[in-house]
């Protein structure tokens, strides 16, 4: 249950006022309940899907967690104690109002897309009591009649529900977050016994609990087919990245512009610790225990995998985490896409959004490579992140203009407009090598060379991409703001 | 009556935790874990609302504001 205590004013085009300030039990409530969410059942599994081993995917998530707090509290709330501005009103001084539009747009695709994963999560709650055939771990495509019927109504419901109004929900989701992280708790607690009782290890010091974590929980060895082998690196960069969009992009601006002091991104530790630590690792729990059971059964279901460890509460859970999630990011979807057709009512515009996200759903290759998706949703914000840190520590040192789009009057600042652009572009070029070389040379095109200094060139896996794709976008937008501000010769 | 609620409903989350806490150390079944969590469960919706609500929820109106969360 995060805090009541709200302003009433949003502050969207003014900085937040000290009267208007939040304390720091606040931001501790609110990331510990908004980090365990559907989606955290899906990837815990993935991870164990990948291959993972003990020493990988404990390590690497603690690093990758320390991490991400760490992004928050030195790239974020600084900015954001300091600016007390929205993430929007902010670039739009910096970019400008079209730019901005065009922010949004990619932004509102990808949360339709993420909520698709959260309603594919709750209609896998539906098949533990429908018995119709779900998809497989590497199902792409809507899997018959009873799948693309549960979607559709888990969907629909959560549609109409989000276009209605958000604040039923909101309740909803404040009053069962603590009951929800007790319950993926004991998801682990559970799961840990039975892997006890079935594998007849007897615990009695942390080497023996260390050893069933190595020869049985999170045994490493090939990944399941079609998935990518996870290592140290992977999880490490999963765990940092997997909220790369609020805090090197810069999103949470929005939340922390109320905080009191900049050290308050420290706040984020609840969120990754409950939900990106030990949610994730009593979700990979049950998918092990399923493997163990049975090394044919890959699929990562969470309906059946909850209702297997704890009954009908497992599955309440699940219904509840996907539920609560979907349905606030549908509606940020909506206003997402409400500020780009502003005269298009606010219902008709969720409504249309949580249709997209539905039929998004209903394709499981969303939810069965989230992994891969979580890195592009923040690979593809990042870079506005990267212009907003830029535009606030070095421009003006750098002899530039700050905020230029407010100065100059101009509704598309091209050097942030490119520099978003070409970091993406640079990120994907680096992800596709590969496939672009070979495109190339069936073309007979062979610029791109194959070898290095003896090193074979093959692609950058998406997990690797934005580190340093942020560095890029910052180089690109000094540069090209260089060019741009001397053109435009702001007087 | 509220500190009454406020008890209880920590009474369920305790009924949410601690069976499996209690399997995990081998001193209950998991069938007997399942109906007590299902019984706190409900017990904590019941309850919850009316033992720690107050006013509006923050969350309600940051919303309009911040894009979510992602895993």
């Amino acid at each position: 249950m995060s805090d009541n205590s709200a302003p009433k004013n949003e502050y969207e085009r003014e900085p937040v006022p000290a009267k208007a300030l939040l304390g720091f039990k606040s931001f501790v409530g609110q990331y510990a309940g908004e980090h365990c969410a559907g989606t955290e059942l899906m990837i815990g599994p993935l991870f164990v899907a990948s291959g993972v081993g003990a020493f990988d995917v404990l390590v690497g998530l603690m690093v990758g967690n320390v991490l991400a707090v760490l992004s928050w509290v030195f790239l974020t709330t600084p900015i954001a104690t300091r600016a007390r501005l929205t993430l929007y009103y902010q670039l739009e001084k910096i970019c400008g109002r079209q730019l901005v539009t065009l922010y949004n747009l990619a932004n509102g695709v990808m949360f339709c897309f993420l909520a698709g994963a959260m309603i594919t999560v709750s209609a896998t709650a539906v098949g533990v009591w429908f018995d119709f055939p779900m998809p497989g771990l590497n199902d792409t495509m809507p899997k018959g009649v009873g799948w693309v019927t549960s979607v559709l109504v888990v969907g629909g419901l959560i549609s109409i529900v989000a276009a209605s109004g958000y604040k039923m929900v909101a309740r909803f989701a404040n009053i069962a977050a603590p009951w929800m992280v007790l319950v993926f708790v004991a998801f682990g607690f559970i799961a840990l016994r039975e892997f006890i009782n079935v594998t007849g290890t007897q615990i009695h010091s942390a080497n023996d609990l260390w050893t069933l974590a190595t020869e049985h929980l999170w045994k490493g060895g090939d990944p399941q087919p079609g998935k990518v082998k996870f290592t140290f690196w992977h999880v490490m960069f999963f765990a940092w990245f997997c909220n790369m969009a609020m805090h090197v992009g810069m999103s949470d601006l929005s939340v922390f512009r109320f905080a009191k002091h900049s050290w308050y991104g420290i706040a984020s530790f609840a969120g990754m610790f409950v939900g990106h630590f030990l949610a994730w690792l009593a979700a990979s729990l049950l998918y092990a225990l399923q493997l163990h059971h049975d090394p044919s059964n890959d699929a990562v279901l969470p309906g059946p995998l909850a209702y297997n460890a704890a009954g009908v509460a497992g599955v309440i859970c699940v219904i509840i985490a996907g539920w609560t999630t979907a349905n606030p990011t549908i509606y940020r979807a909506g206003l997402a896409f409400q500020a780009i057709m502003p005269n298009k009512s606010r219902f008709a515009v969720t409504l249309a959004t949580g249709a997209l996200a539905t039929a998004a759903g209903l394709f499981p290759a969303i939810a069965m490579q989230l992994l891969g998706f979580v890195m592009l949703y923040g690979m593809v914000l990042m870079p506005m992140g990267a212009v907003i840190f830029v535009d606030f520590y070095l421009i003006k040192k750098l002899g530039m203009q700050d905020n230029y789009a407010e100065h100059s009057g101009i509704p598309f600042n091209w050097a942030a407009g490119l520099a978003w652009l070409l970091t993406i572009a640079f990120c994907l070029f680096l992800v596709y090598y590969t496939t672009i070389q070979d495109y190339l040379a069936r073309i007979n095109i062979n610029f791109l060379p194959g070898e290095l200094w003896g090193m074979r060139l093959t692609g950058v896996q998406i997990y690797f991409v934005s580190l340093p794709g942020w560095f890029i976008a910052v180089v690109l937008y000094l540069v090209l703001s260089k060019l741009v501000q001397k053109k435009g010769a702001l007087a | 009556m509220r500190p009454i609620l406020q008890i209880i409903s920590i009474l369920a989350l305790l009924g949410t935790i601690g069976p499996p806490l209690i399997f995990l150390v081998g001193g209950m079944d998991v069938d007997a874990v399942k109906r007590l969590m299902l019984i706190a469960t409900v017990l904590w919706f019941v309850v919850a609302p009316f033992a720690w609500e107050r006013g509006k929820p923050k969350q309600e109106e940051q919303v309009t504001q911040t894009p979510g969360e992602s895993g």
